[in-house]
């Protein structure tokens, strides 16, 4: 076989130049390990984290701002001090209109006792929303999830989703679907100050 | 009952998959006979069982056994047919089912296939199979059961996400996965070379049909993933480099990779260790991408429920990367190359450059993919890698590879004279000149210009090998163009049928080129009967139609498209959008598209008021995106030529391994 064979794979031209050779391969392989390694680790920092993330009815509630529909800003800090119902909606979500009414009503009889209701509007058109809130007659503060920041920070599955926040800003409790009055007296004694 | 015996089927097929992959090690060891045959019959035997739990639960869905969790929480009464035998991969359990499923029957033909040959190599193929499938069922014995009950009866299931309903997006996972799971056997024979010590090139021959078989899934599957992008979801792309997009194509960069670098170490012995590395990191890429996809760690479009998968997932990726890198340690001194690169200007410089892009083109994406995750841990702020990041970074290397896959075939191996140079590279050189001559005169803008000039050399480059091929034949043996063409294909279908995928490609790369730097769009609001003017097109919206299907209502928007210069109606086109009565939240959206090798007119209903007076949508052109499904088929139709067996087949391997015994290659 007429081939060039490069000479220092044919005849090392020493024992140190083999050793040499063997302490390079050696450092590469530490390298690459612990790159990997370092990848690996991220990969299970990660999936830690996320499956905390996964425990969205405990903890410290993520903070958001919002602007109203009326044109006020509002951010959860600034509710420190306060139970907050922060209810998760969207105009064109059909079991959204069974807890309206009763959220709105139990607004009215709970907004003397330290607790706020919050209604963010989770991929909506203005208008169907400002129609849908008019229809309700719903007088606490709502607006729009813009670029549903608030709606993907809590991880929420769908609309109507209620989140119980008390006034230390924990998250107590969370509803999927739409809430009973029976669930709302329940969770609203766990937050109110 | 039955779904007992389902998850009774499961249990043993994982401790026969624990006893096989002991008698495959240990028979392959001691070349114990008794032992090698058992693991034969214990790849048979989980490939049988696991079809069986398979059917159960297909039986499941089929007759609406909603106290099955899975049926009830992916299948409806509503459901056709075909969607509830589809839904057995619209969730988290049934699809890793399907996917055990798949990789034990893979591993039952290759064993069966191979239950004569290598007989060195095959126990522990055997076993390394077997390690893949442990894995799986190991999930669905004790994360995630398939077979779980409910605690009641419901009377109806919640309904399979509205997203999979639809023809290609059931065709498009089951290829993926076909692709994905089908490199677990070359990768269990680059082990088994490893662990027999067997590193000559047995494993490799054996190895390029089993990589080119999931390979060509792989890549029909993402080429119907962007088709499918394209047609619903709206938004006048076909590939957005979103996560999960991405953890089905870094195998395929790697597998493409292996695929090109293969052909080096079986024509001049070196790249050994790059080979067995490359295999290992398509492998451990697919369960890296189901990882990510399964587990919830990267946020992206496509929804996939969280489960506890995650953690298994991580202490196999932990096994598999550092199982294989302390054999590959072990083993370096017997991977050193026969040979070294002579010269630049020779074949395995070029694929040697072929396989950096590629390894650069995945380490890109897979930086950009976990980049924003890792970040996020780090320093506690997003910073988000979008797509233009992988354009930027991408872009410019695939014209690279384009253009060394028009120039690596005409180069000769360790050496290229310069009479040779010229013979080869005028005529595709001329045409890459006149296209780009074409383009500036047309639509002069300077990266489409490159592009389309490199695609038009790589299509020449192949046009002039058919044609050389052709006329040799034609003198030598007097065969008329076409039978000499077929001849071409079956004598050298690794060759001719490699062209043809590469002719592929070069379509797929007019595809994007065209989108990406052609595109038009505009956004309106038309009243019935109003018009709009695109391109070379004029739109008439002519109100909207709804029709009430089983499980779900269409909005049709109905919309002429009319030639602008000659006035006449070419087409009828109409976006859709489909309400589920299970997922309201979830409408899905169909786009309105007209197609013709030029450019698709493409409508997408954003929305409309009064029962559709008026209707909102946004409308593109898209230059040349036909050609990218045409590319996708004449990839797989060239993939076919290449892998299909012909009954010459033997007798050149007898040939190519005296060629080798002789030394002369």
């Amino acid at each position: 076989m007429a081939e060039r064979i490069a000479p220092d794979r044919a005849q090392p031209a020493s024992a140190e130049a083999a050793q040499a050779r063997q302490r390079s391969v050696r450092a590469w392989q530490s390298i690459f390990v612990l790159i990997l390694l370092g990848f690996v680790g991220l990969l299970a920092a990660r999936l830690i984290q996320t499956n905390q993330s996964e425990h969205r009815a405990s903890g410290e509630a993520p903070p958001f701002t919002m602007t109203t529909f009326a044109g006020e800003t509002i951010t959860l800090a600034s509710l420190r001090g306060k139970g907050v119902v922060l209810n998760f909606w969207a105009s064109w979500c059909a079991p959204c209109r069974d807890e309206a009414a009763l959220l709105e009503a139990t607004w009215r009889r709970e907004r003397e006792n330290g607790v706020v209701f919050i209604g963010l509007d989770y991929l909506d058109q203005e208008p169907a929303a400002k129609a849908y809130l008019a229809e309700f007659d719903v007088t606490y503060p709502n607006g729009p999830d813009l670029q549903s920041a608030a709606a993907r920070r809590y991880g929420i599955k769908g609309v109507p989703e209620t989140f119980f926040i008390d006034a230390e800003g924990n998250i107590q409790e969370l509803v999927i679907g739409p809430v009973s009055q029976a669930q709302l007296d329940e969770l609203l004694d766990k937050i109110r100050p | 009952m039955i779904y007992d015996i389902g998850h009774l089927i499961l249990l043993t097929s994982l401790v026969l998959a624990v006893c096989g992959i002991l008698a495959g090690f240990w028979g392959g060891h001691r070349r114990n006979t008794r032992l090698i045959q058992s693991s034969y019959n214990a790849v048979y035997a989980v490939a049988a069982l696991v079809t069986g739990a398979t059917a159960i639960l297909w039986y499941g869905l089929l007759t609406d056994a909603f106290h099955l969790s899975y049926v009830w929480n992916h299948s409806e009464r509503a459901l056709s047919a075909f969607y509830k035998f589809s839904a057995l991969w619209g969730g988290q359990a049934g699809s890793l089912l399907f996917w055990c499923m798949i990789l034990s029957v893979y591993s039952a033909v290759v064993a069966f296939s191979n239950r004569n040959r290598h007989l060195v190599l095959m126990p522990y193929v055997n076993a390394m199979l077997l390690v893949s499938s442990l894995f799986f069922l190991t999930l669905l014995v004790f994360a995630t059961d398939p077979f779980k009950r409910v605690g009641f009866l419901p009377p109806d299931g919640q309904g399979l996400n509205p997203l999979l309903q639809n023809f290609w997006m059931i065709i498009h996972p089951v290829m993926l996965y076909l692709g994905y799971v089908g490199m677990a056997v070359p990768f269990a024979f680059a082990v088994g070379a490893l662990v027999s010590k067997r590193l000559d090139n047995e494993w490799v021959h054996t190895v390029r049909r089993w990589t080119l078989i999931p390979w060509m899934f792989l890549s029909a599957g993402i080429i119907m993933g962007s088709q499918w992008a394209y047609m619903e979801l709206g938004w006048g792309g076909y590939w957005a480099w979103d996560p999960v997009e991405n953890a089905s194509f870094l195998p395929w960069l790697t597998g493409t990779a292996f695929l090109h670098s293969i052909i080096i170490q079986e024509q001049r012995g070196i790249l050994k260790v790059w080979n067995v590395v490359l295999i290992w990191l398509t492998y451990f890429l697919v369960i890296l991408g189901t990882f990510t996809t399964r587990s919830g760690i990267i946020e992206s479009v496509h929804s996939f429920a969280r489960s506890d998968v995650g953690p298994y997932f991580l202490v196999y990726l932990v096994l598999i990367l550092f199982g294989f890198l302390w054999l590959l340690f072990d083993r370096l001194p017997l991977l050193r190359g026969e040979h070294t690169i002579d010269s630049y200007a020779s074949r395995e410089a070029a694929f040697l450059a072929n396989n950096w892009l590629f390894a650069g083109i995945a380490f890109a994406t897979l930086w950009g993919t976990f980049f924003p995750m890792f970040s996020e841990i780090l320093t506690g702020e997003r910073i988000s890698v979008a797509a233009p990041f992988f354009n930027k970074v991408n872009g410019p290397l695939f014209l690279l590879l384009l253009l060394l896959m028009g120039a690596a075939p005409l180069l000769g191996w360790r050496h290229t004279s310069l009479a040779a140079f010229r013979k080869q590279f005028t005529f595709p050189l001329v045409a890459a000149g006149g296209v780009a001559l074409l383009v500036f005169v047309f639509a002069p803008s300077l990266y489409p210009i490159i592009g389309l000039a490199i695609c038009a050399f790589v299509a020449a480059t192949i046009v002039q090998e058919y044609v050389r091929g052709v006329a040799a034949r034609r003198i030598t043996n007097g065969e008329n163009a076409l039978l000499a063409m077929v001849n071409l294909w079956s004598r050298n279908g690794r060759r001719y049928g490699g062209y043809i995928v590469h002719l592929g490609i070069v379509m797929i790369g007019v595809a994007v080129i065209g989108n990406e730097f052609y595109q038009e769009s505009l956004n309106v609001t038309l009243a019935r009967g109003e018009r709009a003017t695109l391109g070379r097109y004029e739109l008439v919206y002519n109100g909207m139609a709804s029709t009430r299907q089983a499980n779900r209502i269409e909005f049709d928007a109905l919309i002429d498209v009319y030639n602008l210069e000659s006035g006449r109606r070419i087409s009828e086109i109409s976006p859709q959008r489909n309400i589920y009565d299970k997922a309201p939240d979830m409408p899905t959206s169909e786009v309105g598209l007209y197609m013709n090798p030029v450019e698709d007119v493409y409508a997408v209903l954003n929305g409309w008021e009064e029962g559709g007076a008026t209707a909102t949508f946004t409308l593109y052109i898209n230059p040349l995106t036909l050609w990218m499904w045409v590319g996708g088929i004449v990839l797989v139709l060239g993939t076919l030529i290449a892998t299909w067996p012909h009954p010459t087949h033997r007798r050149s391997e007898a040939v190519r391994s005296l060629a080798y015994a002789v030394g002369d290659d």
